[in-house]
């Protein structure tokens, strides 16, 4: 009898700094057997995928967007977001360089996270930790179900 | 961690991991380069500049430099918009 996999929970990010995408990439990795982590460079890209998705095969649990980024940037990029009706309840975080005061009421006034990327790696698990933090108590549910189930 | 506005000596004289934990919670990223393929990012903290060089990017730091003159912008003026100096930042 074959048994089927049940979908993995999609987390979109988009940041134009290549060495950025890697390191969470990277960081994602301990979550591959739940998260999928799709990239984009910026927030065109994001906005373009997200209008070709499926939303009966699979939905973004969570956007990470880097605030800096050419062409539509991450603050703009979570205003159109949010005024999709399929996605103006879904987690999101500002992911910044700086913590400004000024973005993370921002981040705030649209429902989203922020939080500031990691000068070291003492830094890195606790910040993706604290990204994931933001997904919905049912995605965090089932990735520490999994990870015990695989431990 | 302190709100008060530290100064450039005041910051030296803090242990490596709190000096670390005070830019990440108030450093104002200014601008990222390459010296010899190893990325070197700057920050600008209260009145005074940080310059931090990675030997893995984001994970190991080789060595940081700090200095209040404005000469250390100089490798990263390209990147410095008229738009965030209005607003007194460059987000990223």
């Amino acid at each position: 009898m074959t048994q089927s996999l049940p979908p993995k929970s999609l987390v979109l990010y988009a940041d134009d700094d290549p060495e950025d995408i890697e390191l969470v990439s990277e960081a994602f990795y301990a979550y591959s057997q739940n998260v999928e982590l799709m990239t984009f460079r910026d927030g065109i890209e994001l906005l373009n995928f997200i209008e070709t998705i499926d939303p009966f095969h699979a939905a973004p649990c969570l956007f990470i967007l880097d605030i800096n980024m050419p062409r539509l940037n991450g603050k703009e990029t979570l205003r159109r977001l949010r005024r999709i009706e399929s996605f103006a309840e879904v987690p999101a975080v500002l992911f910044s360089t700086s913590s400004l005061p000024a973005d993370a009421a921002f981040a705030k006034n649209f429902n989203a996270g922020f939080v500031t990327k990691p000068l070291h790696t003492k830094q890195v698990h606790m910040i993706i930790d604290e990204i994931v933090e933001h997904c919905s108590d049912e995605v965090k549910k089932m990735i520490r179900k999994r990870n015990r189930n695989s431990n | 961690m302190t709100k008060k506005a530290l100064s450039l000596t005041e910051f030296m004289d803090l242990p490596q991991e709190l000096q670390f934990q005070v830019l990440h919670k108030h450093g104002v990223y200014v601008g990222k380069r390459k010296v010899d393929n190893k990325s070197v990012v700057l920050f600008q903290l209260h009145g005074f500049y940080v310059e931090m060089f990675y030997k893995q990017y984001r994970k190991i730091i080789d060595h940081i430099i700090t200095s209040d003159s404005t000469d250390i912008l100089q490798p990263y003026l390209d990147q410095i918009h008229i738009r965030d100096l209005n607003e007194g930042k460059k987000e990223g």
